[in-house]
């Protein structure tokens, strides 16, 4: 919980309550039960077809739920229209108005909605200066950079002053290295809101440097939620394990019955027929291929259980002189492996 | 070359027509290079009773109406059709696409008909009535087309804003498909600027009459000869506010507004 929605006493929490979407014989969201507190950033995570967009759809208004109960502050928005739930959505695509200049695209809503002109102009002023955008207020959004858009339409979402504030993979237009300069300005600019925020994104990096805690979705359902280092660290199902962390985790059926989930970065080399430690276990691989990644190097490999990557910092002497071919054992602290049911992919702590 | 013959072949019944209104009539069979020029031909239109640019007014009057009639009924109709499922639409579709190519000739004795009974006969106004009916199909499916290629994210973001269904129609979906509804209205009005047996029989008094009808009068005002000077003179003249009307409109119905309002 930040300082702003201490301060903004006008702003309430989201709850949603067991929400849910059918459309025809397709569930596209199945008993969605989350609360975001004011001034928290919450990110819903998760492969394309997960149901993120359809939640954002929802909280908006602009599809209807099929079940449960979207809770804003002290007031059941589940029915109510798109435009009097005070909610503001940056589409993906922006969704910027074509025909109109920067300044215009921002006034229209608030003009349509019976706003003073000069209270108007005041508020115009202020989203402009913050977005920088003062020098572009006579342009139309053709005119426009990725990154511009984004800004007006965050702009414009702005100027709702809004209860709810939800981004539709604001940043997937952009290329990477915007991506990342704009991130801790845009979760600078959210925090400000002082109202929940949901930013949908399918970018495991975007939603660790951005949010407070991250829900993971995958067919229409929750998977687990919770702040990044939890889910890293105790992901509740091997999805979660999957989906989070980069290069991927490897999941090796070592035992019957039972996915042993061993983070590339948590493993060590050592040369082949070498014993491992009382506290440790091992497996004799042979290398397939290496990527250099500058501070570090990525090493593919295989072995009798499938194959493993494995991540060591390039001042490892070992793993740099290796060739393809070479046999050697992979090594890791028991307590470091995660274990799933290889049935129902939930995690089990280990006895 | 190829574009100068092109330009060739679609000018060239157009320049002979000009050519031909500034020739005296007796030269017309005779070599091209003789006989000089004259204005007699526009004199005697212009100097008619009603005069020929009485004609040209009335056939602005019945087109713009119509015109105006037809967007007002098509718009909403467009809308609506292009926010239906999918399904739906497209059997809504089929009728209008059956209307639109069903021959309006064939109609125009029942027409004639219902304009005795209603006592819409001499009466420019009315006229768009049949009109804006044999206009609809084709406006409805042209900007139906149009509605669905702007992005639903444009709305919905209007949605949100709070600007309702006629705002949005009036401030965001409008204004994008300026190309298309000026497209739309051109050809609507050409068809009323062209349309000749409904306007030959709902209208007989002289100072009513609209363009087509009148050009034909001009055929019968003698029976021994054709008056060909006569004739290419109302089609310069008739032709003039077609020309103007495709110019004004060219940049609209090229121009691609929608650029850039989904992604780079």
């Amino acid at each position: 919980m930040t300082a702003a929605a201490n301060t903004n006493g006008s702003k309430g929490a989201l709850k949603l309550q067991q929400l849910g979407r059918r459309v025809g014989r397709q569930q596209l969201l199945e008993s969605l039960s989350l609360t975001v507190q004011p001034g928290e950033i919450l990110a819903l995570l998760g492969p394309s077809g997960c149901g993120k967009s359809t939640t954002l759809r929802l909280l908006a208004g602009l599809d209807p739920a099929s079940s449960g109960q979207i809770l804003l502050g002290d007031d059941d928005i589940t029915a109510t229209p798109p435009a009097d739930r005070g909610v503001a959505l940056v589409f993906q695509s922006y969704a910027l108005y074509p025909h109109l200049s920067v300044e215009r695209n921002l006034s229209l809503g608030p003009e349509l909605r019976g706003t003073r002109p000069e209270l108007i102009k005041e508020d115009i002023n202020r989203v402009l200066d913050l977005l920088q955008l003062q020098d572009l207020r006579h342009r139309k959004p053709a005119g426009l950079s990725g990154g511009q858009r984004q800004r007006v339409a965050l702009g414009r979402a702005l100027l709702r002053r809004p209860r709810l504030m939800l981004l539709d993979e604001p940043m997937s237009n952009l290329d990477a290295k915007l991506r990342e300069e704009l991130r801790a300005e845009l979760q600078h600019i959210l925090r400000s809101i002082g109202a929940p925020v949901i930013y949908v994104t399918h970018d495991q990096h975007e939603a660790m440097g951005l949010a407070d805690r991250i829900a993971v979705l995958e067919r229409g359902q929750l998977q687990q939620v919770g702040s990044a280092e939890e889910l890293y660290r105790r992901p509740a199902n091997s999805f979660v394990a999957g989906f989070l962390g980069n290069p991927s985790i490897n999941l090796l059926s070592l035992r019957p019955g039972l996915l042993i989930g061993l983070r590339p970065e948590q493993l060590r080399l050592a040369p082949a027929g070498a014993t491992p430690a009382s506290t440790e276990t091992s497996l004799n691989a042979q290398l397939t291929t290496r990527e250099w990644l500058g501070d570090r190097l990525l090493l593919h490999l295989s072995s009798a259980n499938g194959p493993l990557k494995v991540m060591r910092p390039s001042s490892d002497t070992l793993a740099a002189g290796l060739q393809p071919g070479a046999h050697l054992e992979v090594q890791w602290s028991r307590g470091d492996a995660l274990c799933f049911d290889a049935r129902s992919g939930e995690r089990i702590e280990p006895s | 070359m190829n574009r100068l013959l092109l330009i060739l072949w679609s000018l060239g019944p157009m320049l002979w027509q000009l050519y031909t209104s500034f020739r005296p009539n007796a030269t017309l069979t005779g070599n091209p290079m003789q006989g000089g020029w004259t204005l007699e031909h526009y004199q005697a239109l212009l100097g008619g009773n009603p005069p020929f640019w009485r004609y040209l007014l009335n056939s602005g009057v019945v087109g713009l109406s119509s015109t105006l009639l037809t967007l007002v009924v098509a718009v909403p109709c467009a809308y609506g059709l292009s926010r239906l499922g999918r399904k739906t639409a497209r059997n809504v579709n089929v009728l209008v696409a059956i209307a639109a190519a069903f021959p309006y000739v064939l109609l125009f004795l029942a027409l004639l008909q219902l304009a005795r009974d209603l006592h819409l006969g001499n009466n420019l106004l009315a006229l768009s009535l049949p009109y804006t009916g044999l206009s609809l199909p084709l406006a409805i499916l042209l900007l139906q087309a149009s509605f669905r290629d702007i992005p639903p994210e444009l709305e919905e973001a209007a949605r949100l804003e709070g600007l309702g269904l006629w705002q949005r129609l009036r401030w965001v979906l409008l204004p994008l498909m300026a190309p298309a509804i000026a497209s739309a209205s051109l050809l609507i009005f050409l068809f009323c600027w062209n349309e000749y047996p409904i306007a030959l029989t709902w209208l007989s008094r002289a100072d009513l009459l609209t363009l087509a009808p009148a050009m034909a009068r001009i055929a019968g005002a003698s029976v021994f000869t054709v008056p060909y000077g006569g004739f290419a003179a109302a089609t310069v003249l008739g032709s003039i506010p077609l020309i103007v009307l495709v110019l004004v409109f060219q940049r609209q119905i090229v121009s691609g507004l929608t650029q850039g309002a989904i992604k780079g």
